[in-house]
């Protein structure tokens, strides 16, 4: 077993290990005696499924993979109502997918515990926009729970099903990237056997949601909303950490490490309130702190959510404190993630203080270099087949198409010279926004999406354009993996979480199955026979698929390296290379580089995938060994 | 009691920047210092620049190094090195690895990657406390290329300003590099210690 793996599943109470917030979570998983898991990939929230995939088998518990986040609440929830605790882990997009489960599952509520994991990304690290996840709390009425490092991660998924458990009700655990992808020791606890078996009771009026049994599981709800409300009164994460005389702070998940360093950073006697249990929120607790203080600060990353609430407590309850925030100082801006600096800077114009480091200097300075910082954005691999897919397309449509595209590793597709990528709204929306645009414009509509996105979110608006007659080609690039969040198994890959073989479902059948009169597969390396493919799916009346099906490269070269086998490179023939540099101009390789005017090909990064030696118009690149 | 230690590793995705952090970190776990080791993973990581903060001490909590605060910068590329300079002050020690890597996808357009004196001078304009490392060529010596995150982690020991013993960080190695890969960058980790202790 890996390094990982043993850590999860060892039995030594109280040992000190190194864990990424999402290891602890998965290792919470361990400790809480949660049955049933279920995730879909996302950054910042894979390694928590990755995990917990890696021991599950060996653990005795079950994992899997759903096809997407609504089916993974709907199948752990299913396992909770039965009596077998369970856990869900998705991004925060991932909520939206998931929503018109929870939404009413708060109505419905568990037998066992279920703590479902949202991960949310500010400043968009791996991610289309950057919501603040807390208003899922407020606007389900669920409990929600947010740790600000790795111990409290693990410890929260503990404290999440115990909460979930008292409430009847799951219970949300936010994280966001830098509590998730961050290392801090976390001290093991007690390991729990999982109850894997439970037994399904009957009883509609709580489980099936009739308006009639609707309206009455409502106040249930609101009920147990006043139960939380205590149980966040009393709880050690909602937690007053210092005590100070000069200014009162008000924070919650990562900013409170922010805090905690500005704070001595500018040697603060400021008094802080920690708030672990972010919804329901203790009103007592945080309106006596009110009450303490002239001056409070809401340190908070997003949204004003902890800082609406606290002016409201402050209204009914400490009406002289002022309250500083986003909603009245331009200090804490509403995007993007916090630093210590910012807090710093902030917390020193609030109470007057010198900040202990000349930031302007430092900024004026690094302005000087700023022209020397060519941008490295990241790029499609060396022998990406995402890039022969696009040189296909292009050749194909003569340029002319537009092209939606979709949530993974082929969104970096839009660089030149590829360009290939015209509108990008979230999970299979490739699909659906190329059914409209296919209804008012004369142009053909190519949209591309990838193989786990196809399963997870396209397929109705596939129906959609069969039904409707939409004339669209839907292009799968299919690479047997879900590469972007770290290669998990899905549907077309016939793989499940246990590691163990499921039933592949193939892309091109579900797509017959729909009803689509037009399905091509090719192999997108074979650039002539995919143009051709491709060519024939624009000419079809009606809505096309064509499937370009070769592995992600890195699977292929990992493959290689474990097998012992040699990565063969290509190299270009300088005798027959007039400089002409259409394989750079057209494909964008990291591999190829230009050096003195002539193309050079990087043995280190090349995998010898060979797209350059197809477009080469002079039969000038071959591989190493020829 | 070491109250605050701050390292920023700096370089291209597939550079191991990842692997260096994680054996920074569990090695002072194993000395019994409190750690923060931030990444940042996912779409980041297909050949883009790639940074990562190793912390360490009592008084750390925060996931990243407030600018002007770090104690060394391991760049494993010199405009990555640069790209994150605002975290250097004129104590800050700057480990450069000298092997220059022009972004892909410029490459289409003539090539502007400043040479890297240029690179270096304007590093000057922040510490001269810079520290040259030739680790592709240690790394080849080592046997592979793909040590040349061990290479600088050697030679990072070799400055003296960690608070954690070398052998701390040869047994995390151990631990985490798989059997196949051990050897060389064992020797990897050595040949940069061994070439940059000549100068401290």
């Amino acid at each position: 077993m890996s390094k990982l793996g043993s850590i999860l599943l060892e039995d030594s109470p109280g040992k000190r290990v190194l864990l990424l917030g999402n290891e602890a979570v998965a290792r919470g998983v361990f400790e809480a005696g949660i049955g049933v898991v279920t995730t879909y990939p996302g950054t910042p929230a894979s390694e928590i499924g990755d995990s917990v995939s890696l021991v599950a088998r060996e653990a005795g518990i079950y994992m899997e993979y759903s096809v997407n986040e609504k089916v993974a609440v709907e199948t752990a929830a299913g396992a909770a109502i039965s009596g077998v605790r369970a856990l869900s882990a998705m991004k925060h997009v991932g909520v939206n997918v998931a929503a018109d489960a929870l939404m009413t599952l708060a109505y419905v509520g568990v037998r066992a515990g279920y703590v479902i994991v949202t991960a949310d990304d500010p400043n968009c690290y791996s991610s289309q926009n950057e919501q603040d996840n807390r208003y899922y709390a407020l606007l389900s009425s669920l409990p929600m729970l947010e740790p600000s490092n790795s111990q409290e991660a693990k410890d929260m998924v503990v404290h999440g099903i115990e909460i979930s458990e008292m409430l009847e009700l799951p219970c949300l655990l936010r994280t966001t990237t830098r509590v998730s992808h961050t290392r801090n020791p976390v001290t093991l606890g007690k390991l729990q056997k999982a109850r894997v078996k439970g037994e399904f009771e009957r009883n509609p009026r709580r489980f099936v949601m009739v308006p009639a049994n609707a309206r009455i599981q409502h106040k249930i709800l609101l009920e147990k909303v006043k139960k939380a409300k205590e149980i966040s009164e009393k709880s050690i994460y909602n937690q007053i950490l210092r005590e100070g005389k000069e200014i009162g702070i008000i924070t919650s998940g990562v900013s409170y490490n922010y805090v905690i360093e500005a704070v001595d950073a500018l040697n603060l006697e400021a008094g802080i309130l920690k708030l672990g249990m972010s919804h329901p929120l203790p009103e007592m607790k945080i309106s006596d702190f009110l009450k303490k203080y002239q001056k409070i600060v809401v340190v908070e990353e997003l949204e004003p959510y902890l800082e609406l609430h606290v002016r409201a407590f402050a209204k009914d309850h400490a009406p002289e404190t002022e309250i500083y925030g986003r909603m009245n100082t331009d200090l804490f801006p509403k995007f993007g993630e916090f630093s210590t600096r910012l807090v710093v800077e902030a917390l020193a114009k609030i109470t007057k203080k010198k900040v202990p480091v000349e930031f302007e200097e430092i900024d004026k300075k690094f302005a000087e270099t700023s022209k020397l910082l060519l941008p490295r954005p990241p790029v499609l691999c060396p022998g990406c087949p995402h890039r022969a897919s696009f040189y296909v397309i292009k050749r194909a449509t003569g340029g002319k198409a537009v092209h939606p595209t979709d949530i993974g590793c082929y969104a970096l597709g839009i660089q030149p010279p590829l360009k290939i990528g015209d509108v990008l709204i979230c999970m299979g929306a490739s699909a659906g926004t190329a059914c409209g645009i296919s209804k008012v414009i004369e142009e053909p509509v190519v949209a591309v999406v990838g193989d786990s996105t196809f399963f997870h979110a396209a397929i109705p608006a596939l129906v959609n354009a069969v039904y409707n007659k939409h004339r669209i080609v839907l292009v799968v690039l299919d690479n047997l993996t879900t590469a972007m969040t770290g290669h998990q198994p899905h549907p077309g890959t016939g793989l499940t979480g246990l590691g163990v073989s499921g039933k592949r479902v193939l892309v091109e059948d579900i797509a017959r199955g729909c009803g689509v009169e037009y399905v091509g597969v090719v192999d997108p390396f074979k650039v002539k026979e995919a143009i051709d493919v491709l060519k024939k799916a624009l000419m079809h009346d009606g809505p096309a698929v064509v499937v370009f099906r070769s592995p992600c490269a890195l699977l292929v070269t990992a493959e290689k390296r474990r097998k012992g086998e040699k990565i063969v490179s290509a190299r270009v023939v300088a005798e027959k290379c007039t400089d002409c540099l259409a394989c750079v101009k057209l494909l964008g390789c990291p591999a190829l580089v230009v050096e003195d005017g002539r193309v050079v090909i990087n043995d280190a990064l090349c995998v010898g995938c060979m797209l350059c030696a197809s477009v080469c118009p002079y039969d000038a690149i071959k591989l190493e060994v020829e | 009691m070491v109250e605050e230690f701050n390292v920023v590793l700096a370089g291209v995705g597939g550079q191991g920047i990842l692997l260096a952090s994680q054996i920074l970190g569990i090695a002072a776990l194993k000395e019994g210092l409190n750690v923060v080791v931030s990444e940042i993973h996912g779409m980041a990581q297909r050949g883009g620049a790639v940074v990562s903060h190793v912390r360490m001490g009592s008084k750390v909590y925060a996931p990243t190094v407030m600018d002007g605060k770090a104690d060394a910068i391991l760049g494993l590329e010199p405009l990555e090195a640069l790209r994150n300079i605002k975290y250097a002050s004129t104590e800050t020690l700057i480990l450069v690895s000298t092997e220059t890597l022009v972004p892909a996808g410029v490459s289409v357009e003539p090539i502007n990657y400043p040479r890297l004196e240029t690179i270096l001078d304007a590093i000057k304009g922040f510490t001269e406390k810079i520290v040259l490392v030739d680790a592709l060529k240690l790394a080849r010596e080592a046997g592979s290329v793909i040590t040349r995150n061990v290479v600088m982690l050697g030679a990072l020991a070799a400055t003296k300003i960690l608070p954690l013993k070398s052998e701390a960080l040869k047994e995390t190695i151990k631990e985490l590099v798989r059997p196949a890969y051990l050897n060389q960058n064992l020797k990897a980790f050595d040949l940069g210690l061994n070439e940059i202790s000549k100068l401290f």
